[in-house]
């Protein structure tokens, strides 16, 4: 399952001297490293989705509701969903009616590197909204270089079909043009126990298609870029296993259309002033239909939702000395949901992001800092004596940050940051008035934690260990767990949650002549306690699916131009509910997978540059019964083929 | 959940060695349950046992049921996976009510679509029956009848289906001697509360999902009455919007609890006669301007409300007192205290001498276990005990 990253290391491709690095950013070094990064090479690499990449990560938890086309969602160090930002080239990808970002809509395909930063990440000309979510997942296209294709089937034992193409064109000598295309069918159908017997999951089917365009420029000193990106997809939702007699589980569909258009101009006006432009306006619409004319047990819904964003982003960077640079980011963002939900208030909020963010570098010393202003006007029709009127509320915060970098001897280095940030309830938490006129506080973020990094390189040999402990605060914690169905929620203000833990990642690498093998070992110790309500009965307990002992193991082995990885990772066990009772307990699993894969390099000189890749990934090898979500059961031991060919 | 887990892995480890069948340990014997001591000596003396359904979460498939036992005051959780320990799926998915009858437990599980029978005395599964979406249970001799939101889309031979977009539910007739329905009629928007009196079924209409729906976006406010020797509906009274329990004192008033539309109508309790539906009276008085109801209970001729002062301040603590309306008598009480927690489901009993307790199930974060406390009328300053129950503790029914 969790491959790509050993298989980057594997069958890395040299590197690109126009990697997008080079031609973008201003020249620069980090204060706090990257958590992980991952670096995705499209071109000799099985793609997978990025929820596959981040689940490895040390301190990440993916919340997976099963199936090509379950909800996937990343929790990072226990400060819940809504805090982890997904960055798509710098921009976020979010969704104001429920702060959910399905990570099963993104595939890993014209993707540069995936990256998680616990810490905040430093580099410069970033918008504000980087700098003001808790942890980020920074998602960066890689640029084509030169004109070429790739074709690619992939498909597996649980019904799967994934076709996809795509086509780098060089329309002149500073302008490229990339375009993809992927459809997704999955029958999700697969066996799973189901208290005294073994069922098989119905309803879990979806259909997809992602187009996409994306325009790749230079002009003298800065580059520009613009996508264009339509998803649509239709589905199932299984719904949570529960006693039923003969009535089915679900019924229910969801239609997505998903339309967006983002870009970026960064210019280097001067080597002391560059400026970053961004833009995106977003269009997603969702059907949602719990057809009762099949299921008796269903509630009669049948609901449309439509939520556009507009988005604009100037980020300025001055360098006052030279080790020192100052910049100054201004994000202003609309959004607006409308719905035929009953009682529905049609909520809009004009979001205004400021930054002001410093950095001081040397080579073996460096510090940054940043200070945030958020504030977000919401307008919304609200219920008074007599009748509906339109309302304003204003919520506005601070949030600080402090980073640190030192590294007293080659092999060694260490940062440590401590950071505050704050997250605007979403629509549905204030406004869904299904879930009873919610009227949740604001949820406060305290971050702090530490990165000691060394490295050795004997020989052959490159050993890495990372620990990074951490401790972080949620005040006024919202709390999202399913209900009836993915669509719906129950919110809960858990209140304030301490969390104390670390991570650590050791890894080895070895490589002589054609041989090659790598080790790595990640384990994450979570203590996320519920500290609300002192003398309540869940006062001190662990909050609920967050296992206090995870971890994984990777090991590869490549030769020439093929490879085997073997991935095995272990979730503790973790309660569904705030009271750590043993009617709550989710007992531990671990599962493994394994993948080959070969490359197929054409020869002669008119095929140059061609190649077949094939691959072959068994998941969830030992056929072990899971369920990450209380009654979502995960798939059984499966297969997926997958054959790539470029030019 | 863990259970359901572990016999997912048990089911399969038991299948790898010798596919050996699962059978069942000897069921534990009712009498030897035991749980948590309380106090029940003021409790009356014909009373056996008081059995709390607590919801559980919806999806979560987390119903229970407990009861306090008179004899010894043991509070039991989860008697039904207890004393049914072949019922790997547990009781089900969000237990809407419960009722006695004839020494026996009538649980309608909505979310798992099915009323379950079990033995008073012992909690053994005697029956499963199922109704699509059910929520609300009443008995004549013959028939129980049963409150279900499903209505036009299923019948209920076979479950047949049809479409519309805003449909009616319909009161499903469970024949009581061979526990398989019999027949359905049509009713409002989203019944769910009903009661028998005198040859008829009244039954509470909320529209609770038709409120949702365009092009009307309106609850129901009507209460569906039906004669039981034609099973059709004789008439419908109108009352408030968003109804919720209904009663009958025996006496020829029927009591309706309405949970209001959440901004500009309240809660409250009304009450008509079964003789003369046509004038339906609010039950208020100058002295108590904000009688609204969270949770009800009907004891002989009264019925207790627990109601909060504000209701739509939906950011602040809320302040629970308890009041009473008798209709023989005209008369409105109010218990003046503070009852803290969220109140979700009560009971109230009577003594010989008229000293009456009060059990009220807290639904504390509606996530979590919630409490059953336990006060005495008269003296609602202190609770006499509390116990951790299930999650949302919200049906009580007494067993004498």
């Amino acid at each position: 399952m969790i491959l790509a990253a050993a298989i980057a290391f594997f069958l890395q491709a040299p590197p690109d001297t126009l990697a997008p690095a080079a031609v973008y950013a201003v020249k620069e070094l980090p204060v706090v490293r990257a958590t992980e990064t991952v670096q995705v090479d499209t071109l000799v690499q099985t793609p997978r989705a990025v929820a596959d990449l981040l689940r490895v990560f040390t301190g990440v938890q993916v919340k997976d509701y099963g199936g090509a086309g379950g909800l996937k969602t990343v929790n990072v160090r226990s400060l819940g969903s809504e805090h982890v930002g997904i960055f798509l080239d710098g921009i976020q990808v979010d969704n104001a009616q429920n702060m959910q970002v399905d990570l099963g809509r993104f595939s890993t395909d014209g993707l540069g590197s995936v990256s998680l930063y616990n810490g905040q990440k430093t580099s410069r000309l970033q918008t504000a909204k980087e700098y003001a979510s808790g942890a980020a997942v920074h998602l960066e296209s890689a640029v084509p270089v030169t004109s070429g294709g790739r074709v690619r089937l992939r498909g597996g034992t649980l019904g799967s079909v994934n076709p996809s193409v795509l086509w780098d064109q060089r329309l002149s000598g500073r302008l490229m043009l990339r375009t993809s295309a992927d459809f997704l069918y999955s029958a999700g159908r697969y066996k799973y126990p189901c208290f005294d017997t073994t069922l098989v999951r119905e309803n879990g089917d979806i259909r997809s298609l992602r187009l996409e365009a994306q325009l790749f420029g230079r002009v003298q000193g800065g580059a520009w870029q613009v996508r264009v990106y339509g998803y649509g997809s239709e589905r199932g939702f299984p719904g949570p296993v529960i006693r039923r007699l003969s009535f089915p589980f679900s019924a229910e569909r969801q239609a997505d259309q998903d339309l967006f258009v983002q870009g970026g101009w960064t210019q280097e006006w001067t080597g002391r002033y560059s400026t970053a432009i961004r833009f995106k306006y977003a269009n997603n619409y969702t059907h949602y239909n719990t057809h009762p004319e099949k299921n008796p047990m269903a509630l009669p819904y049948n609901l449309h939702y439509r939520q556009q964003s507009g988005y604009f982003s100037l980020a300025q960077s001055f360098v006052l000395a030279g080790p020192c640079s100052l910049d100054l980011s201004t994000d202003v963002q609309r959004s607006a949901l409308d719905s035929d939900v009953g009682q529905f208030v049609t909520p809009r909020r004009t979001t205004f992001t400021g930054a002001l963010a410093t950095r001081v570098v040397w080579s073996r010393f460096r510090a940054a800092a940043h200070l945030v202003y958020e504030g977000a006007w919401d307008h919304f029709a609200s219920p008074q004596a007599g009748g509906w009127s339109r309302t304003n509320t204003y919520r506005d915060s601070w949030m600080p940050s402090l980073s640190l970098f030192w590294a007293p001897l080659p092999w060694l280095e260490a940062d440590a940051f401590v950071k505050r940030s704050y997250r605007l309830p979403s629509f549905n938490d204030l406004y869904y008035s299904l879930m009873g006129n919610a009227n949740l506080v604001p949820e406060a973020a305290l971050q702090v934690g530490a990165d000691v990094r060394l490295a050795f390189h004997p020989g052959v040999w490159e050993l890495d260990l990372r620990v990074s402990p951490y401790y972080n605060r949620v005040s006024n914690k919202i709390v999202a767990i399913p209900t009836l169905s993915q669509f719906r929620w129950t919110m809960l203000n858990v209140g304030l949650v301490d969390i104390t833990g670390a991570d650590v990642k050791a890894s080895a690498a070895w490589h002589s002549g054609p041989w090659r093998a790598s080790g790595t070992l990640r384990y994450s110790f979570q203590q996320a306690l519920d500290h609300s309500t002192p003398g309540s009965q869940t006062w001190g307990n662990q909050i609920p699916y967050i296992p206090c002992h995870s971890g994984s193991v990777s090991l590869g082995l490549g030769w020439k131009d093929l490879a085997f990885t073997w991935d095995s990772s272990f979730t503790g066990g973790r309660w569904s509910r705030t009271a750590n009772t043993p009617d709550y307990y989710l007992v531990p699993w671990s599962l493994s997978s394994a993948t080959a894969q070969y490359i197929l390099r054409f020869p002669g000189r008119a095929a140059a540059g061609r190649s077949l890749l094939l691959g072959v990934t068994i998941d969830n090898v030992f056929n072990t019964p899971y369920q990450i979500v209380q009654g979502y059961p995960m798939p059984g031991l499966n297969a997926q083929l997958s054959a790539t060919f470029r030019w | 959940m863990k259970k359901a887990l572990l016999l997912f892995t048990f089911g399969v480890l038991s299948v790898v060695a010798c596919r050996k069948t699962f059978v069942p340990g000897t069921p534990t014997k009712d009498a030897s349950l035991e749980g948590e001591s309380v106090s029940v000596a003021e409790f009356p003396a014909d009373v056996k046992k008081i059995f709390v359904l607590n919801e559980g979460q919806m999806g979560a498939n987390n119903a229970t049921l407990d009861f306090l036992r008179r004899s010894d005051g043991q509070y039991i959780t989860g008697a039904f996976k207890k004393m049914n320990p072949s019922a790997a799926a547990g009781l089900g998915d969000v237990g809407n009510d419960i009722a006695i009858h004839d020494d026996n437990v009538w649980m309608v599980i909505n979310n798992s679509g099915l009323v379950e029978v079990v033995s008073a005395a012992d909690e053994t599964e005697l029956a499963t029956i199922e109704i699509p979406t059910p929520r609300a249970i009443a008995f004549d001799d013959k028939y129980a009848y049963v409150t279900s939101w499903a209505g036009a889309f299923a019948t209920y031979e076979g479950y047949e289906v049809t479409d519309s977009a805003n449909p009616k539910g319909c009161v499903y007739r469970i024949d009581l001697n061979t526990y398989k329905t019999a027949g359905t009629v049509e009713v409002g928007y989203q019944p769910e509360g009903i009661a028998y009196y005198g040859g008829k079924l009244y039954v509470a209409n909320s529209g609770g999902i038709s409120s949702q729906l365009p092009p009307l976006y309106a609850y129901d406010n009507t209460v569906s009455v039906i004669d039981t020797k034609t099973f059709a509906v004789t008439r419908t009274v109108e009352v408030q919007v968003n109804l919720k329990n209904v009663y009958a004192d025996g006496k020829g008033h029927i009591f309706v609890s309405t949970l209001g539309n959440y901004f500009d109508v309240h809660s409250g309790l009304y009450v008509f006669l079964a003789d003369a539906p046509d004038q339906v009276t609010h039950v208020t008085r100058d002295f108590l301007k904000h009688t609204h109801v969270s949770c009800s209970f009907a004891l002989g001729d009264e019925v207790y409300c627990i109601g909060t002062e504000n209701e739509f301040a939906f950011n602040e603590k809320h302040v629970y007192t308890l009041w009473s309306y008798n209709a023989v008598k005209n008369k409105l009480s109010l218990y003046p205290v503070d009852l803290g927690g969220v109140p979700y489901g009560m009971a109230v009993l009577e003594d010989s001498i008229g000293l009456h307790t009060l059990l009220v199930g807290d639904a504390g974060d509606y996530f979590n276990p919630g409490t059953v406390t336990c006060y005495r009328l008269y003296d609602l300053q202190d609770k006499v005990w509390s116990v951790t129950a299930g999650v949302c503790p919200g049906h009580f029914a007494v067993w004498k």
